[in-house]
């Protein structure tokens, strides 16, 4: 039942103005069913500088059931788990519109990013912090886009790795095996 | 004969047995003429009834509003079919804020969009270009293809939306077009239109303060729809007596969340591991609770174990009277002797209370089956050749009998809660609760020897007595039953006005007293229906019909109890029994 074409339209779109907008939706699987959407951090906020990849799930009935997303790079937000990267978020849930789109689901997420909602926590401690100790949250937000979110090429990645000491074919499938993430990817390498 | 008056001077307060006291009885039948005659507005609303009532309401709102039935049933559905309220909301706030508040947006057509000019538009959803007359406009202007509509509206009714299915469009809040949905989905899905329907009429039922399903298991089928006040008790027409506020059996003079802890507590006997717990220590080996029945503190488990019975330890078997050899606990004890004497005291109150509250019950369950036999000795005597034909004060005797007994047995529980400490601790002072339970029980006490008296007088064997005995048993059936009903009212108005009344917190109100009974909700005709005939003998004729047909035509092989309008008798008789004189 899900609408195969209207997901691959959505995702021509959104190739076309990724210059612009710098929002990114790859595809992960060959169904179209798992798909990997990409989002900058927003300017002047703690996630400025970092780009954060979001696991995207399309259910059966999209677009008429919002699509499932997850952040799969760690972020310290009141509304998004820092353990699991869950998102809250209305437009997710039941203020979804089948007229939205993957794109504009994303730019949502975005500006979430920008304007927190610590009265609508999804992640307790972070929420309980921003209202409390702001500075610290600042601070805490900053640090996790710098050590999760970090604007680094595939290459960048590679190259810091094989200049610890490994491989370079071992530090390329270490890093697709951990979905791009090098922090992960060395701690295989290490215990690997 | 006489013995049957023995009792008469020890208590003044219901009858003496001469004359006066029956041409007494027209003028308290008037006085209880307004309770009884106020109300009888409930109605069964069956699956047949169940569309007409709702196009009662809808429509009011149509003519007022000159709406299509969709549009109107979308309001009333926000505003949980109180066409009052939506009426009020007009008037303050006007037409606009009432429809853009439940979502209704009617719009003029637009005549750039025809449907009958093929031309091609992009459908927003599936992004596909479509045909127009493939794609449907709703009213709030918002146009995508009738496939992705038809998508739409089936993930909806499915999440059980149907009430409430929004447009499509992101922010937009304007319902969906009932016809529309209906004719998108029967096209390829009718199971789920006919899903989609049901719960629109539904809505009605459950978004409806003023309706409730009748609670019956299994269930009957039929809601029940109030007028005015949602405190009442009910009789659907399948003869489940039920409170209309809670849902649960009837049962005042108890407080909705009175008899919610009372079944409560009745349910888990509470009392009982309350005892045990108090009582009972569990062995530290087998966890068994033992009781300790007297002797020192070494207590011996029956699987052989002893422990100490301060602390609950395990110990050996070695032990003088005041200690246990390798064994110490200096304990405080202060404590638990307060905990033991409470969990005693409270646990006689609640069989206090229970006790007598049951022992009603279980007069009133073999009464209801003494009525089969009261109806034969009727019988009996309709066939015997006697001056006094009319027996129907028998019945009547019956059936306040069965409601006293019923308003005597929930006076338990209302009292248990009433001068007990768990409700209402700070709401009287010692004095004052001492006082108030004294003036209730006065009455209470009066009330249950007064149904006493009257269940020992239908039960004799009046079938066999002579016509001037039998005489004397309709006199005092009658007196006891006005005496009865007397007694049951002020015990109401007592709870309502002095005890419950007076407490600070409004939340314990009581269902009023009715002379006739719990009212027996009447079918449901729609106004226009009944515009149309005569006013069909309803529960409001039968007062008349008393006095109109001879008694002696009265359907009496019917059960008495639970039958059509035409055996609800007027309880307080007199009418016809002055009539007579």
């Amino acid at each position: 039942m899900i609408d195969i074409s209207r997901v691959q339209k959505e995702l021509q779109d959104c190739e076309k103005d990724r210059d612009s907008s710098g929002i990114r939706v790859c595809p992960k699987s060959d169904n179209l069913t798992r798909l990997t959407g990409t989002i900058p951090g927003p300017i002047g906020t703690p996630y400025e500088g970092g780009t954060f990849q979001i696991d995207i799930t399309i259910p059966e009935g999209y677009p008429f059931e919002p699509p499932k997303m997850q952040f799969s790079t760690k972020v310290w937000h009141p509304n998004i788990s820092s353990q699991s990267g869950a998102i809250c978020l209305d437009v997710l849930k039941d203020q979804w519109s089948p007229a939205l789109t993957l794109k504009t689901a994303l730019v949502s997420v975005q500006a979430l990013l920008s304007a927190p909602e610590p009265k609508d926590p999804q992640d307790a401690v972070v929420a309980e912090q921003y209202m409390k100790n702001y500075q610290v949250f600042v601070s805490t937000a900053r640090y996790w886009t710098q050590t999760f979110a970090k604007n680094s090429s595939l290459e960048d990645k590679v190259k810091r790795l094989v200049e610890m000491g490994f491989g370079d074919a071992q530090v390329r499938s270490a890093i697709e095996s951990s979905g791009g993430d090098d922090n992960v990817a060395l701690e295989k390498l290490c215990s690997g | 004969m006489d013995d049957y008056l023995s009792g008469e001077e020890e208590d003044d307060y219901y009858y003496t047995s001469d004359q006066e006291s029956l041409e007494g009885l027209d003028h308290d039948q008037s006085n209880l003429q307004p309770l009884s005659s106020s109300g009888n507005t409930a109605k069964v609303i069956t699956k047949e009834s169940l569309l007409a009532a709702q196009r009662e309401d809808l429509r009011r709102v149509m003519e007022l509003l000159t709406l299509k039935e969709h549009h109107a049933r979308t309001l009333l559905i926000h505003h949980r079919w109180d066409v009052e309220k939506l009426f009020a909301v007009l008037v303050e706030k006007g037409k606009d804020y009432l429809f853009s508040g439940a979502g209704l947006t009617l719009v003029e057509d637009d005549p750039t969009f025809s449907p009958s000019s093929p031309m091609m538009m992009t459908c927003d959803i599936c992004v596909e270009d479509v045909a127009t007359h493939h794609m449907t406009r709703m009213d709030c202007g918002h146009c995508f293809c009738n496939n992705c509509w038809a998508a739409h509206f089936t993930v909806k009714i499915t999440e059980g939306q149907s009430k409430r299915i929004r447009c499509m469009a992101y922010k937009c809040n304007a319902i969906c077009d009932e016809d529309v949905v209906r004719s998108l989905v029967s096209e390829t899905q009718p199971d789920l239109a006919d899903k989609f329907d049901r719960f629109l009429i539904e809505s009605y039922i459950e978004d409806n303060k003023m309706v409730k399903w009748c609670p019956s298991t299994p269930h009957c089928g039929n809601a029940i729809r109030v007028e005015d006040d949602e405190l009442c008790e009910v009789e659907c027409s399948c003869g489940f007596q039920f409170c209309f506020s809670c849902s649960y059996q009837a049962h005042s003079p108890c407080s909705c969340s009175m008899w919610e802890l009372w079944r409560k507590k009745c349910h888990d006997e509470s009392e009982t591991v309350n005892w045990i717990t108090v009582h009972t220590k569990p062995c530290p080996k087998c966890f068994k609770p033992v009781e300790k029945n007297g002797g020192c503190n070494l207590v011996t488990c029956i699987c052989g174990q002893s422990f100490c019975w301060l602390c609950g330890g395990a110990t050996g078997r070695d032990h003088t009277w005041s200690s246990i050899s390798g064994h110490s606990c200096g304990r405080y004890q202060e404590d638990k002797e307060k905990q033991l004497e409470r969990a005693k005291r409270d646990l006689y109150r609640y069989m206090h209370y229970h006790n007598r509250y049951k022992a009603h019950i279980d007069s009133s369950k073999l009464e209801d089956r003494l009525s089969d036999t009261i109806l034969e000795k009727v019988s009996i005597l309709e066939k015997r050749q006697l001056q006094l034909r009319d027996f129907s004060w028998v019945t009547s005797g019956l059936h306040r009998l069965f409601r006293s007994r019923r308003v005597l047995s929930y006076s338990y529980p209302f009292a248990f809660y009433m001068f007990g400490e768990e409700l209402f601790k700070d709401e009287m002072s010692a004095e004052e609760r001492e006082i108030k339970q004294n003036l209730f029980e006065d009455q209470q006490q009066q009330l249950e020897v007064n149904v006493e008296k009257l269940s020992k007088f239908l039960e004799e064997p009046f079938d066999q007595f002579a016509d001037d005995k039998v005489t004397q048993i309709r006199i005092q059936v009658i007196n006891l039953s006005v005496a009865v009903d007397t007694l049951c009212k002020t015990m109401y108005e007592c709870i309502d006005n002095d005890l419950l009344g007076s407490l600070q917190l409004g939340i314990h109100n009581i269902a009023p007293y009715r002379t006739n009974g719990i009212e027996r909700a009447s079918d449901f005709i729609s106004s226009r229906e009944a515009a149309g005939e005569k006013c069909q003998p309803s529960n409001s004729g039968w007062n008349s019909e008393d006095t109109s047909c001879s008694p002696r035509k009265r359907p009496r092989k019917e059960g008495i109890y639970r039958n059509s309008q035409t055996t609800l008798l007027d309880l307080n008789l007199p009418a016809d029994v002055i009539e007579r004189k």
